[in-house]
């Protein structure tokens, strides 16, 4: 409502003298009272005091006024000593690089494939959104079952081809690339979904103006589509990234990190390092690194990514 | 190339975009297919080697076994129950808020909202530990509450409504103003109405996450009588180690009713995502 009873500052409006106009603030602070504490009690505290225990030594049983003070120790050790969590940071990036990457590629293919002339494409759209909606820890237990060692689908397959049977999850070499196929599978759909919606976003006139400039399809496709699917592959590149970064249910319910922490993940180690190990600080002080490297690579791929079309 | 040509070429072409659909729908749904089938093997079968790639005779009592093994109605009550709350919390709180956002202003408004967006950002992994934490002070381990409560507010919720929210005319509150309408009137008549999508939208969303939600749920439920689905399929991986087939009758049972609903709405669920997609 912008009256000219109300004069604002970027922060804090004056409080308007007409009683009217003040009833109409109690109603608004009123609507937003209950979400703000709730955020504030399951949110902004918590980060807060995620940080302060990071500084500290705390089984979460000892007073709270009672830890002992670590100061940065436990990020040096993490960073240092830690030979598991600096072994998960490498499997978390190799997971999200794998993962990111075979999405991107192929969710852009079949977007594309699909929004060519094509018969049924709901029928294609459903059928390759049925993983995104499956609960993940579902999928986890189905895949252990298809690439089990022994009594897999999988390696029924390649046995029978004449091939050597594959450990897949329980190979050292396999287990984190199996975890990625299952990613891709996983999330593909909805990326698809994406970029579909987008390359629906982009006019039709300017394939038309480029077919009577006599552009290729693959000129079309470098310099009309790629550019004006920028936002889109953003958001595709970014949210994946984060999530990711952050994957657990997956890994907990196939190889929970073995063989040898091969596919060991920075969440599922930070889970053990709270919840068997019962070390709050130290695995604070792993989320708060997870979270920061979270954010540099999120503000560097906006940086890379962003439409500068409008900035020079 | 004569038009013959063409048109061969054309087709070829056209044959191998069907070819690359068919084989990427086929990975897509055959690890639903396998666990069905492998639901209707007998343990013996699945351990056959050279494999067994059908049962000789469907076993459906695998399914009346499960059944007596975990409470699979309660299962679905209590990830029916938890999730309901969770997106009605999300969608009530979210829009309140959205509102007083986007169609008032008091003191500290930008403030609160930039709470809101730095909030938006923080990877559930950071609050874990802390959240547990004060669930645990609450005396809430192993409640419905503990489970239900942290998840009632979302700032990306608050922040998509107030987004659609914005674009609500003026005139059209200031109008239902002069005709007496009260402040909470005007958000459930005129706003909420108009907001549908989006309501629609956030609430798909916030419900398949809630539902498939399974760390959250593991660190608060102890007693089976609270599990929800995922840890019901949790306790069956170390129940069945050595029946897989009645792990993928678990599992099965888990999944596919949801699936079910999926392909009845999947116009709303696709259209939702392009939209927060997009927009967001």
């Amino acid at each position: 409502m912008s009256s000219p009873a109300i004069k604002s500052s970027w922060w804090m409006p004056d409080i308007p003298k007409s009683t009217v106009l003040r009833r109409r603030m109690l109603w608004a602070y009123a609507f937003v009272a209950a979400p703000i504490v709730a955020l504030l009690v399951f949110l902004a505290g918590p980060i807060l005091f995620s940080g302060w225990v990071s500084l500290h030594r705390w089984d979460m049983l000892s007073p709270v006024g009672d830890m002992p003070w670590r100061g940065l120790q436990n990020y040096v050790f993490l960073l240092t000593r830690d030979s598991i969590f600096i072994k998960a940071l490498g499997n978390t990036f190799l997971f999200a690089i794998g993962g990111v990457g075979a999405n991107t590629v192929l969710g852009l293919g079949f977007a594309l494939l699909l929004n060519s002339r094509i018969r049924g494409r709901t029928v294609w759209r459903v059928l390759y959104f049925m993983p995104v909606i499956t609960a993940p820890l579902a999928l986890a237990v189905m895949f252990a079952f298809i690439f089990d060692r022994n009594y897999g689908v999988v390696n029924s397959v390649i046995t029978a081809m004449g091939l050597p049977r594959q450990p897949f999850l329980s190979g050292p070499n396999q287990a984190l690339m199996t975890l990625v196929f299952i990613a891709i599978y996983q999330y593909v759909g909805y990326y698809i979904v994406i970029f579909l919606a987008g390359l629906q976003g982009i006019p039709q006139d300017y394939y038309d103006a480029a077919q009577v400039d006599g552009a290729g399809n693959w000129q079309e496709f470098r310099f009309i589509t790629l550019p004006l699917l920028r936002p889109v592959m953003l958001f595709v590149v970014v949210t994946n990234t984060i999530g990711a970064l952050q994957v657990f249910d997956l890994v907990f319910a196939t190889t929970g990190g073995a063989p040898a922490n091969s596919s060991m993940t920075v969440v599922l180690h930070m889970y053990n390092t709270a919840f068997k190990f019962s070390r709050m600080g130290r695995a604070s002080a792993m989320a708060f690194i997870l979270f920061a490297i979270i954010m540099l690579i999120t503000v560097m791929q906006v940086r890379l990514l962003r439409d500068r079309t409008y900035q020079d | 190339m004569n038009r013959h040509e063409k048109s061969l070429l054309q087709s070829a072409s056209s044959a191998l975009k069907y070819l690359v659909l068919v084989g990427g729908a086929f990975l897509m749904v055959f690890p639903f297919v396998w666990m069905m089938i492998a639901s209707l093997m007998t343990a013996g079968e699945i351990q056959m080697r050279p494999p067994v790639w059908l049962p000789a005779a469907p076993q459906f009592s695998n399914y009346s076994e499960l059944a007596r093994s975990i409470p699979i109605a309660r299962l679905y009550f209590n990830s029916l129950f938890t999730s309901g709350i969770i997106v009605l919390g999300v969608l009530l709180s979210s829009s309140l808020a959205g509102f007083a956002f986007a169609k008032y202003r008091f003191p500290g408004r930008e403030l609160l909202f930039y709470l809101i967006l730095a909030t938006m950002m923080i990877p559930f992994f950071v609050t874990l530990i802390p959240v547990f934490f004060i669930v645990r002070q609450l005396g809430w381990i192993d409640t419905y509450q503990g489970l239900v409560v942290p998840g009632l507010t979302s700032a990306y919720g608050i922040f998509l409504m107030r987004q659609f929210m914005v674009t609500v005319p003026d005139e059209l509150i200031d109008a239902a103003r002069i005709d007496g309408a009260s402040e909470p009137m005007i958000y459930w008549r005129i706003v909420l109405p108009l907001v549908k999508p989006a309501l629609a939208t956030l609430g798909t969303f916030t419900f398949i996450g809630a539902w498939n939600n399974f760390l959250w749920p593991l660190l608060v439920l102890n007693s089976r009588e609270l599990f929800t689905l995922p840890l019901g399929i949790n306790s069956l991986r170390s129940l069945y180690a050595d029946n897989t087939n009645l792990l993928m009758a678990g599992t099965a049972v888990a999944v596919l009713p949801m699936l079910l609903l999926f392909v009845f709405l999947q116009r709303y669920f696709i259209k939702g995502i392009a939209l927060t997609g997009l927009k967001g």
